[in-house]
C-alpha cells in the first residue's frame, strides 16, 4: 500500500544504450563480418549484421566463365567445404545435361565429401574454442587431424583447400591404392582421436558453464528462420538431404543422422557435430569397403565442356546445411544463370534473434556455433 | 617422440636463461653492493663512507632493475615454447640459437615501434596509465628481496616488519593503471576491459588476501623473513602442510632416523613416541584442560585437528593461486584482455614501448606472484628434503664438497653459499609455479564476466572464510609456528 512517506527506491543515475561496432576487423568474427551491436551494460538488445565485405560477384562470375572455369572458381565459395560446392553445382549441371555418373566416381564423391565434412568440422572445433577464450592447448589439436586429411587431399586433388576434384559429369582422379590405404588406416585411428576431443571438452566444466542453456534455438524459430544443418539438427528438426532427399549412392550406406529431442543450446550443437564426425567416419569406412571398379567420369573432361540447354535445381547436404545451386543452360559454353542457394547465409540470419538479452561475452560463443562461413555468406 | 625432443630443448633453454638472468643480476649486485664499497674503503674519508653506504642502499633496487626486464623475456620466451609444446607446434625456434633470442629481438621491434596516441584520447592519462600499471611491480616485490636470499646482508635494508602487507598494498595499484588505460584510449572495448579489470580485481582480492591472512595466523607474523625462515627444514614444515602443524612429526623422525645431532637438543633423550606425545598430546590436553587419564581421546583430537590444517593451508594455497591468476588477468580469468570479446581489452590502442611496458608488467605480475605463494606456502629458500633425511643422504658432505669448491669466490664475497642454495629453491619453486599457469593457458577457456563474479564472490569468498574460521580453531589444539 502506497503511504505519503514512501521512499522512491528507482535509481536516479542515468543509464544510456551504447552502440559497439564489432568487426570487420575484430579478431574473432571468422573472416570479414561487421555486427553493430546495441548493448545496455554488457547485455545485448539488438544486433544487425552488416554484409557483404566479401562478396565477389560468384553468381555474375558464373555467367561469364566457361563450365570448365567455374569449376575451379566455386571452390572458393565455401572455402572450407570446396567439394560440397562442387559437388552442388555438378549435380545441378547433370540433372540439366542429363549424362549419366559411373557408379565408382559417385562412390568416391561421397568419400571425398565426408572427409571434407570431417576437416570442415574439425577446423569448426578448433575455432570455436578460441572463441570460447581457450587461446591455447586443445585449439590446435583437431588441426593435426585435419593435416592428415588434407594431405590425402593434396595427394588425390594436388590441392588442399580449392580441390576442383568433384567435376560435372564424374571427378578428376583415380586414387592410388595407396591412398586408399592412407585413407583406411586415417579412419581406424580418428575414433579415439574423436575420444580425445571429447575427454578434454566435453567434461570440462568451464566449456560446460560457457554452452549450457546458452543461445537455445527454438525448434519453430528455425524452422521459419530456414536454417539447415547440424544447428537446426540440434533443434530436434530432422532434415539431412542424404536421408530425406538422397542423392548419390546415399541410399546404400548405412548411417545415423543424429537428431536431438529439444531445442538446441550451444552444446547442443557443439555435441552433434562431434556425432556427426563419427558417422563420416563411418561412411567413409563403407565406401573404401564398397569402391567398385570402372569408369570415373561420364563426360569428356575438355576446356569446351557444354551442358545441355534447360533448367535445374540441386542441392547436397553440406556441412552447413543445405547447399542448392539452380542454373540455366542454353546449351552454350557458359551458364545463362546461376543462383546459389548458401546455407551459411540463411543460418546467419537467425544471429540477431539468438543475441537477444545475451551478454556481449556470448556473442562469439554462439556466432561460433552456428558455423558460418562468411564466403559463403556473401558469395 | 618429437615431444621428448622439444622438452630436452626447452630444458636446455630454461637453464640457459636461468644462467644468463642470475648471472647478470648476481654481478651486478656483486660490483655495487660489494666490490665498489670495498674499493672505496681504502678512501679514508666521510665522503667515500657515505658513498659505500649509498651504493649499499641501492643495491636491491639495482638487482630489480636488472632482474625485471631480463626476466620478463625469458618468462615471455619460456611461455611460448612451453605452450607450443601443449599444443603440437614448435614454437619461436628462428631468431638466435633456436629461438633464444626471440623476445629479446620483439623487445627491440616494440621499443622502435612508433608510439601512437589515438585520437580523442587523454594524452596525460593515456601516458601515465603503464607506469602506474608498472611501477608497483618494482617496489611491491622488494619485501620478498629478503626473504628470498636468505636474509643476505644487501638487502636486509628491504625487509619490513609488515612486509606482506605492504606487497598486498603493492599489488592492488596496478589496476589502477588499467582502468586508467581503458579510460583514457577513447575506445569502447578499452573502456569495458577497464571496468572489467576493475571488478575483478576487487572480487578476487578477498579469497587471496584471506588466504594470506590464514598463514600470517599460523605464522604470528606479518613479516616475510620470519615466515620463510619458520618453514626451514624441509618440506614438513612448509606452510601448505599444515603451517608448522608437522613440526612434532618432524623432530620425532629426526630422532628416529638420524644417529647424530637430533633437531631439537632438549628431545635428544626422549623416545619416538615421546616426542610425538609431547608435541601432539599434551598441548591438546592443555587446551581442553583434560586430566591424565584421556591421552587416547586427546590424540585422536590432536590428530583431526592436524589433518584438519593440513587441508586447509592445502585450500588456502589453492584460493591463493586462483585469486591471484584473476588478479593478474591469467587465463581462464583473462576478461580485461579478452580477445575473442575485446580485441584486447585495455591495451587495445597502445603500442611501442608503452604496450611494451603493459606486457613487462604483467609478466613480471605473473613472477611476483608465484614468488609470494613460494615464500609464503613453499619455504622460501627452503631444501625440500628434510634436514634428518638430507643428513642420511649425505648432504652436508655435499654442502661442504661445495663450499670447498666455492672458497675462491667465497673470500672475493662473491658467492654467499646460504644465499646461493636459497636463491636455487627458490628459482625452481617460483618456475615450477609459473610452468603450471602456463599449463592451465593451455588447458582451460575463458569464464564469463557474470559466471566469474559469480564464482568469486560465492564460492571462493565463503570457501576463504570456512578455511580461516577451520585455522583459528584447529591451532588452538596443535603447536604451529606461532611461538616458536
Amino acid at each position: 500500500m502506497a503511504t505519503d512517506t514512501e521512499v522512491d527506491l528507482t535509481p536516479r543515475l542515468k543509464t544510456d544504450e551504447m552502440l559497439i561496432n564489432m568487426g570487420p576487423q575484430h579478431p574473432a568474427t571468422h573472416g570479414v563480418l561487421r555486427l553493430i551491436l546495441t548493448l545496455d551494460g554488457e547485455i545485448v538488445r539488438h544486433t544487425e549484421p552488416i554484409l557483404g565485405h566479401l562478396h565477389r560477384a560468384q553468381e555474375w562470375q558464373g555467367q561469364n566463365r566457361t563450365w570448365f572455369q567455374y569449376q575451379a572458381l566455386i571452390d572458393r565459395v565455401d572455402y572450407l567445404s570446396g567439394m560440397f560446392t562442387s559437388w552442388a553445382m555438378a549435380r545441378a549441371a547433370e540433372v540439366v545435361d542429363g549424362c549419366e555418373v559411373p557408379e565408382r566416381a559417385e562412390y568416391l564423391r561421397v568419400m571425398v565429401s565426408e572427409m571434407n565434412r570431417i576437416t570442415s568440422h574439425l577446423l569448426w572445433l578448433g575455432t570455436y574454442l578460441i572463441d570460447l577464450g581457450a587461446m591455447f592447448g586443445f585449439p590446435f589439436y583437431p588441426f593435426r587431424e585435419r593435416e592428415k586429411l588434407l594431405e590425402l587431399f593434396e595427394e588425390i586433388a594436388g590441392q588442399r583447400m580449392m580441390f576442383n576434384y568433384i567435376r560435372i559429369g564424374g571427378v578428376m582422379r583415380n586414387p592410388k591404392d595407396a591412398w586408399l590405404s592412407k585413407l583406411k588406416k586415417f579412419t581406424e585411428e580418428f575414433p579415439d582421436r574423436v575420444d580425445e576431443y571429447e575427454a578434454i571438452v566435453t567434461e570440462n566444466p568451464i566449456f560446460l558453464k560457457r554452452t549450457k542453456g546458452v543461445g537455445i534455438l527454438r525448434k519453430e524459430l528455425g524452422m521459419d528462420y530456414g536454417i539447415t544443418g547440424p544447428s537446426i539438427r540440434a533443434s530436434g528438426v530432422n532434415i539431412d538431404l542424404r536421408r530425406t532427399k538422397p542423392y548419390s549412392v546415399y541410399p546404400k550406406l548405412k548411417f545415423d543422422v543424429p537428431v536431438n529431442d529439444r531445442d538446441g543450446d550451444t552444446f547442443d550443437r557443439y555435441i552433434f557435430r562431434i556425432r556427426e564426425m563419427r558417422q563420416s567416419n563411418e561412411i567413409i569406412k563403407q565406401c573404401l569397403d564398397m569402391l567398385p571398379q570402372g569408369e570415373i567420369s561420364g563426360k569428356k573432361q575438355i576446356a569446351g565442356l557444354r551442358v545441355k540447354a534447360g533448367e535445374g535445381f540441386a542441392a547436397v547436404e553440406s556441412p552447413r546445411g543445405t547447399l542448392g545451386c539452380y542454373i540455366i543452360s542454353n546449351g552454350s559454353d557458359r551458364a545463362y544463370r546461376i543462383k546459389w542457394r548458401n546455407p551459411s547465409f540463411c543460418n546467419l540470419s537467425i544471429l540477431p534473434e539468438l543475441l537477444k538479452n545475451h551478454p556481449i561475452a556470448d556473442v562469439m560463443a554462439i556466432f561460433g556455433s552456428i558455423d558460418v562461413i562468411l564466403p559463403d555468406v556473401d558469395r | 617422440m618429437r615431444n621428448g625432443a622439444e622438452i630436452l630443448k626447452l630444458g636446455t633453454l630454461t637453464i640457459t636463461w636461468w644462467c644468463i638472468i642470475f648471472g647478470a643480476v648476481w654481478i651486478a649486485c656483486y660490483l655495487v653492493g660489494v666490490a665498489l664499497p670495498m674499493m672505496l674503503s681504502s678512501y679514508d674519508s666521510d665522503a667515500a663512507r657515505m658513498t659505500a653506504e649509498t651504493l649499499k642502499a641501492l643495491t636491491p633496487i639495482l638487482s630489480v632493475l636488472v632482474f625485471i626486464p631480463i626476466n620478463a623475456m625469458f618468462m615471455v620466451l619460456i611461455e611460448r615454447r612451453a605452450l607450443a609444446i601443449f599444443t603440437v607446434r614448435l614454437g619461436p625456434n628462428r631468431v638466435g640459437p633456436d629461438g633464444y633470442l626471440q623476445t629479446a629481438a620483439d623487445a627491440v621491434k616494440l621499443l622502435f615501434k612508433e608510439d601512437i596516441t589515438p585520437h580523442g584520447a587523454d594524452a596525460f592519462m593515456f601516458t601515465l596509465a603503464p607506469i602506474v600499471f608498472f611501477a608497483p611491480s618494482i617496489f611491491g616485490a622488494m619485501p620478498l628481496l629478503a626473504a628470498v636470499t636468505n636474509y643476505h646482508e644487501l638487502f636486509q635494508i628491504v625487509n619490513l616488519p609488515t612486509g606482506i602487507f605492504f606487497i598486498l598494498a603493492a599489488s592492488s595499484v596496478p589496476v589502477v593503471g588499467i582502468v586508467m588505460g581503458g579510460w583514457a584510449s577513447n575506445n569502447k572495448y578499452s573502456l569495458v576491459g577497464g571496468l572489467r579489470s576493475a571488478a575483478q580485481a576487487i572480487s578476487y582480492e578477498i579469497p587471496l588476501v584471506l588466504s594470506l591472512v590464514t598463514i600470517c595466523l599460523l605464522a604470528g607474523s606479518l613479516d616475510v623473513v620470519q615466515i620463510a625462515k619458520q618453514q626451514s627444514g624441509g618440506i614438513l614444515n612448509w606452510n601448505i602442510l599444515g603451517g608448522g602443524a608437522l613440526r612434532g612429526l618432524d623432530a620425532a623422525l629426526a630422532l628416529k632416523f638420524s644417529n647424530s645431532a637430533p633437531a631439537l637438543q632438549e628431545l635428544s633423550e626422549k623416545s619416538f613416541d615421546q616426542v610425538l606425545k609431547s608435541s601432539y598430546v599434551e598441548p591438546t590436553m592443555a587446551a581442553l584442560g583434560l586430566s591424565a587419564g584421556q591421552e587416547s581421546m586427546a590424540g585422536i583430537i590432536a590428530v583431526v585437528a592436524v589433518l584438519v590444517l593440513i587441508a586447509a593451508t592445502f585450500i588456502a594455497y589453492g584460493l591463493y593461486m586462483t585469486g591471484a591468476c584473476a588478479e593478474i588477468n591469467r587465463i581462464p580469468f583473462d576478461l580485461p584482455e579478452a580477445e575473442s570479446e575485446l580485441v584486447s581489452g585495455y591495451n587495445t590502442e597502445y603500442s611501442g614501448i608503452k604496450f611494451a611496458i603493459f606486457f613487462l608488467a604483467e609478466f613480471t605480475n605473473l613472477f611476483i606472484v608465484a614468488s609470494i605463494a613460494a615464500v609464503m606456502f613453499l619455504g622460501g629458500g627452503d631444501c625440500p628434503v628434510p634436514a634428518w633425511l638430507g643428513t642420511m643422504l649425505g648432504g652436508p658432505q655435499l654442502a661442504s664438497v661445495i663450499n670447498q669448491a666455492l672458497t675462491p669466490l667465497i673470500q672475493i664475497k662473491l658467492v654467499d653459499p646460504p644465499t646461493l642454495f636459497a636463491a636455487i629453491w627458490v628459482i625452481l619453486k617460483v618456475y615450477s609455479i609459473v610452468f603450471f599457469a602456463v599449463l592451465i593457458r593451455g588447458t582451460l577457456p575463458r569464464f564469463r564476466i557474470d559466471q566469474l563474479m559469480d564464482f568469486g564472490w560465492k564460492r571462493l569468498i565463503p570457501l576463504s572464510l570456512i578455511v580461516f574460521l577451520l585455522v583459528v580453531f584447529a591451532r588452538e589444539f596443535v603447536n604451529v609456528h606461532v611461538g616458536s
